[in-house]
């Protein structure tokens, strides 16, 4: 690995800043030869302790990346390419297992995921998770209305939200969270679980949300997607940063990777993967002032 | 796949870049404890909506809905009846002993609910906990408003029981102190429910003990029993006048049907334990704020 001579001053304050975040989970496995092969270098004493049959994945590995103002970040990859960890890092709901991340203010994340709390009606989930952001009272009520308009819930919102399909369960959650106007915005996936009336709106609000947002993180499968709203992508797999640049040029780069791998050419593919990563220009992060470098 | 098992090539270059970090936080990082404490009054009304919004919906899928509420403790009033006071008459020589019973019995419940709900709070809105960033002592505070709330129908119904069923008590103005005693009550409850919530986040199955040692401490309180009989065993007496609920169930007993003004003794431990356990659980829980995301 080559180090670069010269130190670039980032100007102004960035909105987030990746410092060498590393994830690594331990997961339960039904393979066992290679809980045999992890277990080897264990003592006994932790072999008694720790879960049988677990095994450590690492998930996301080293990695830093520094977003400024105005910057629209996509994050492309196959499945299981650490995406979501890194979503799921910058957005602070779990903590990275070394490294941290800075921000100049709390990201949402505008996920997408199943009920928040069954028993309660589509309405209460509402203001539960309005409040749950920070709003007051009255805020919730004068945001309620557009809400469920965006959630097109209509009567449905007086009704337990366990009774709800996972589409309907997953706009609510989108309207939920893109009622506060984030500095910093984090957009699942999957945004494409609604009908085809309901992505419209979400269309449009997302639209809205980039424009008034510092920046703006988006996984998204669909590369379309990507390459019209972002300024840079982010090529990751299976836990390694690949790519990092212009929308059109990483976008395409994967593109030839990923039909290589369909057609089931591994051995190109692997070469545009390394080659990829050959050419990548990684950031180390210097914190300028006395800053909070110390891991808490 | 040999494609799959190559190694990454290095990267081209690693370009330091200097950031002015002034203005970032980390994100998610644990406040200080007192910047914590002013974050959860910042989030007052999210614990009480939280609180009255679960109330209604505790019990909707019942048929008998609230009535539940209610119910539950009056039979397992007629059942320890049955069993301790007239097939093991462990209550001879206890002066009103249906009163005695059902106060141990609405009271111990109270606390076993309130430290139960909450100790499974965090691990049970995983969901709400993945989704926003909120301090999430908020959720316990929340579960134990509620539980206080639903308890209101029940404490009147356990006076009501007093005053109806024979031998009949007369109403004092020493009533008025069984507020305090169960606001202590409920302090300690949210203490304790703090301490667990983050063990059984982390460990899991500490879940399954809790029920086992709700048991043993409601054995341990004379609910059905008078502590008298171990009048022999001084150790015995002394531990039980340590236990913060016994002193509760004591307090409200002695103002309710003995009209007895209860002893300075009784209060002190309590308010130590009621306090002591606020203050510990909330460092704790504190300090495990930024674990509960966690998958």
């Amino acid at each position: 690995m080559v180090a670069a001579e010269q130190v670039l001053d980032v100007e102004g304050h960035p909105c987030v800043v990746v410092d060498r975040a590393a994830m690594e989970y331990r997961v339960v496995t039904s393979d066992a030869t290679a809980v045999a092969e992890e277990r080897k270098e264990i003592s006994l004493l932790s072999r008694l302790t720790r879960r049988p049959n677990t095994v450590t994945v690492q998930a996301l590995h080293e990695l830093s990346l520094v977003v400024e103002r105005g910057e629209s970040v996509g994050i492309i990859g196959r499945n299981g390419s650490g995406k979501s960890t890194l979503m799921k890092l910058i957005c602070g709901q779990v903590r990275p297992s070394s490294g941290a991340i800075f921000a100049s203010s709390t990201p949402i994340m505008l996920g997408v995921n199943a009920a928040l709390v069954g028993d309660l009606s589509g309405q209460q989930n509402v203001v539960l998770g309005c409040l749950a952001m920070g709003m007051s009272r009255r805020e919730v009520a004068a945001k309620f209305t557009g809400i469920v308009e965006l959630s097109g819930l209509r009567d449905s919102i007086y009704l337990p939200m366990k009774s709800y399909s996972s589409g309907m369960a997953s706009r609510l959650r989108f309207a939920i969270a893109a009622s506060i106007d984030p500095e910093i915005l984090l957009v699942d996936e999957a945004l494409n679980t609604g009908d085809a009336q309901f992505n419209e709106r979400s269309k449009r609000r997302m639209d809205q949300l980039r424009e008034q947002a510092g920046c703006v993180f988006i996984v998204s499968h669909s590369l379309d997607t990507i390459t019209s709203m972002c300024s840079r992508v982010v090529w990751l797999d299976k836990g390694h940063m690949i790519m990092d640049g212009e929308p059109s040029e990483t976008v395409k780069a994967y593109q030839d990777f990923t039909s290589n791998l369909a057609k089931g050419n591994g051995i190109t593919a692997a070469r545009i993967l390394d080659e990829a990563r050959a050419n990548l220009h990684m950031t180390e992060v210097l914190g300028r002032s006395k800053m909070r470098r110390s891991r808490a | 796949m040999p494609a799959e098992k190559a190694v990454l090539p290095e990267p081209a270059l690693v370009q330091p870049l200097a950031v002015d970090m002034r203005r970032l936080t980390r994100v998610g990082a644990r406040p200080g404890f007192l910047e914590y404490l002013v974050q959860l009054w910042d989030f007052r009304e999210f614990i009480f909506y939280d609180a009255r919004a679960r109330v209604q919906s505790g019990t909707r899928r019942d048929r008998l809905g609230s009535a539940w509420l209610l119910l539950n403790p009056i039979f397992s009033g007629l059942t320890y009846y049955f069993m301790f006071g007239l097939l093991l008459q462990t209550g001879r020589g206890i002066e009103n002993y249906v009163g005695y019973l059902v106060i141990g019995i609405f009271i111990f419940q109270a606390s076993a609910g309130a430290i139960t709900s909450g100790a499974k709070s965090i691990e049970g809105n995983k969901a709400v906990v993945q989704a926003f960033n909120f301090p999430r002592a908020t959720l316990l505070i929340g579960v134990n408003i509620r539980e206080m709330l639903a308890n209101v129908p029940l404490i009147l119904a356990m006076l009501l029981i007093v005053t109806i069923v024979p031998p009949v008590e007369k109403i004092t103005w020493l009533w008025l102190l069984i507020v305090p005693a169960l606001v202590l009550q409920g302090i300690f409850n949210l203490g304790l429910g703090l301490i667990l919530a983050r063990i059984i986040a982390r460990v899991h199955d500490a879940k399954h003990l809790l029920p086992f040692a709700m048991r043993a401490w409601m054995y341990g309180s004379a609910i059905f029993y008078s502590y008298e009989r171990f009048v022999s065993h001084p150790e015995i007496v002394a531990a039980m006048k340590l236990n913060p609920l016994f002193n509760v169930i004591d307090i409200i007993r002695n103002c309710v049907l003995y009209a007895q003004p209860p002893t300075w003794q009784s209060w002190a431990t309590l308010a130590v334990w009621a306090l002591g356990a606020l203050l510990v659980g909330m460092v704790f829980f504190w300090q495990g704020e930024e674990s509960y995301g966690r998958g």
